[in-house]
C-alpha cells in the first residue's frame, strides 16, 4: 500500500509547520517584478506645470474655514456645556436642565465658531491670494497672510489694534509652521 | 450608476470642507446683501462705515447659519453612506429631509415634520435638477460622438458623476477644483480629420 501523500503531516505534527517561500510568479514569463518598481519620474512632463500643482483656492478656502469653523464650535461648546452645567440650581427638572446646557452651550459655540471661521475664511482666502500672486509654494505666503487676517480682523478697532494683531497673527502662523515642520521631521508618528 | 464621485473628499474630511463652503458662502454672500443693505440704510457721508458695521455684525451670523446647515446635511449624509455603502442621490434628499428635521427639533414635532419635508423637497429639486443635466450632457455628447463617425458609445457609463455628485457639487463644486480636468465624460474622443478621406479602418488580421 503506498504512502499517503500527506506523510509530512504526520511526521511533523508539532506547532511550527515547515514552510517554504513560494514564488507564485516563478514559473511565469512576465515582467511582473515591475509591479513594484515604480518609477521615480515625476507625473508631469514639464518641470514648471510640476512646480505649479498646489492646493486650488477653493480648497484652501473649505478646508481651512471648516477646520477652523468646528474646532471654535466644538471649543465654544465644551465651554458652555460646562457653565450651562454650572449654572443648574436645585429643584430643576431634567427638562430645565437640559434646556439650560443646550441654550448655554448652543450659544457659546456659535459665538466662538462664528469668529474662528471668519478668521479662517479670511486666512485661507489671503493665502491663495498672496500664493496666486507671489506664485511661489512657500511659509511667507502663510505668514503674509496671518498678517492681514490680524489686520483685517481688527480693522475697525483702529490702526494700532490692527497693527498688533497683524503682528500677532503673524507670529501665530509663524510658530505654527514651523512646528508643523518640526514635528513632521522630528516626531515619529 | 455613473464613475465614483472623485472630486470630494472621502467622508470624515467631507464635513469639514462642506462646513467650510457653507460658511464661505453664507459669509460672502450675506456680506454682500448686508453691504448694500448698510449702504442703502446709513446717512450719507457715513454710507461706507455704516455698510461696514453691518458686514461686521451680520455676516458672521450669516455664515455661521449656513455652516451648520451644511455641517448637519454632510454628517448625515456620511452616515448613510456608511450604512448604505453606496453614493447616490436618495443619500442626499434623507440627509436634506434629516437635517432640516434635526435643526427644528426643539420647536415640537409639528415644526420638525414641516421642516422636513422642505428640506427633503429642496434636495430633491436639487438632484433632480442634477441628474437632468447630467443626461442632457450626455446625450449631447452621444450626439458629438455619433457625429464624428463613432458608434456605440458607452451610454450611462460616460456621464460620470451625475447622481452621485449633485448632492455635493451645488456646496462643494462651486469652489474652484484648481487643475481638476474637466471630465468630458467619454474619455475616447475622436479628432476631426482635416482630409475628406476616411481613415484606414483598422483591421485585426495578424499581420
Amino acid at each position: 500500500m503506498s504512502q499517503p501523500m500527506s506523510s509530512d503531516h504526520d511526521h511533523n505534527n508539532s506547532d511550527a509547520v515547515p514552510t517554504r517561500l513560494y514564488n507564485p510568479y516563478q514559473d511565469l514569463q512576465v515582467p511582473i517584478q515591475n509591479l513594484y518598481h515604480l518609477p521615480t519620474s515625476p507625473e508631469f512632463l514639464f518641470v514648471e506645470e510640476a512646480r505649479r500643482q498646489r492646493r486650488s483656492w477653493g480648497e484652501n478656502l473649505t478646508f481651512y474655514t471648516g477646520c477652523t469653523y468646528l474646532a471654535g464650535a466644538v471649543g465654544g461648546g465644551s465651554v458652555g456645556l460646562v457653565s450651562g452645567v454650572r449654572s443648574f440650581e436645585s429643584g430643576d427638572t431634567t427638562k430645565l436642565r437640559i434646556n439650560r446646557v443646550l441654550n448655554s452651550s448652543g450659544h457659546t459655540g456659535r459665538v466662538w465658531a462664528n469668529r474662528l471661521g471668519v478668521i479662517g475664511l479670511l486666512y485661507a482666502g489671503m493665502e491663495s491670494g498672496v500664493q496666486a500672486l507671489r506664485d511661489t509654494d512657500d511659509v511667507w505666503n502663510s505668514v503674509a497672510a496671518g498678517l492681514g487676517t490680524g489686520a483685517v480682523y481688527r480693522a475697525a478697532r483702529g490702526v494700532r489694534s490692527a497693527a498688533v494683531a497683524g503682528a500677532v497673527g503673524g507670529v501665530l502662523v509663524g510658530v505654527a509652521v514651523a512646528a508643523k515642520q518640526g514635528l513632521k521631521r522630528y516626531v515619529p508618528i | 450608476m455613473g464613475t465614483p464621485e472623485t472630486s470630494r473628499q472621502p467622508c470624515p474630511d467631507r464635513i469639514l470642507d462642506d462646513a467650510g463652503g457653507a460658511f464661505g458662502m453664507g459669509a460672502i454672500g450675506g456680506g454682500a446683501y448686508h453691504f448694500f443693505k448698510g449702504i442703502y440704510n446709513s446717512p450719507r457721508g457715513a454710507r461706507l462705515s455704516g455698510a461696514s458695521q453691518a458686514i461686521r455684525m451680520n455676516a458672521p451670523r450669516v455664515g455661521g447659519g449656513f455652516a451648520v446647515w451644511g455641517g448637519v446635511f454632510s454628517t448625515f449624509d456620511c452616515a448613510l453612506v456608511h450604512i448604505r455603502k453606496k453614493e447616490d442621490p436618495w443619500n442626499s434628499i434623507i440627509s436634506g429631509a434629516a437635517t432640516g428635521g434635526f435643526l427644528q427639533m426643539r420647536q415640537g414635532l409639528g415644526a420638525t415634520a414641516r421642516s422636513a419635508a422642505v428640506g427633503g423637497m429642496f434636495l430633491a429639486l436639487i438632484e433632480g435638477a442634477g441628474i437632468i443635466v447630467g443626461k442632457c450632457m450626455e446625450q449631447k455628447q452621444n450626439e458629438m460622438a455619433i457625429a464624428a463617425g463613432m458608434h456605440g458609445l458607452p451610454g450611462p457609463e460616460a456621464v460620470g458623476s451625475d447622481g452621485s455628485s449633485s448632492g455635493g457639487s451645488w456646496l462643494g463644486g462651486w469652489f474652484g477644483k484648481g487643475k481638476e480636468a474637466e471630465a468630458a465624460g467619454s474619455g475616447s474622443e475622436t479628432k476631426v480629420l482635416e482630409s475628406f478621406d476616411a481613415p484606414p479602418v483598422p483591421s485585426f488580421e495578424f499581420k
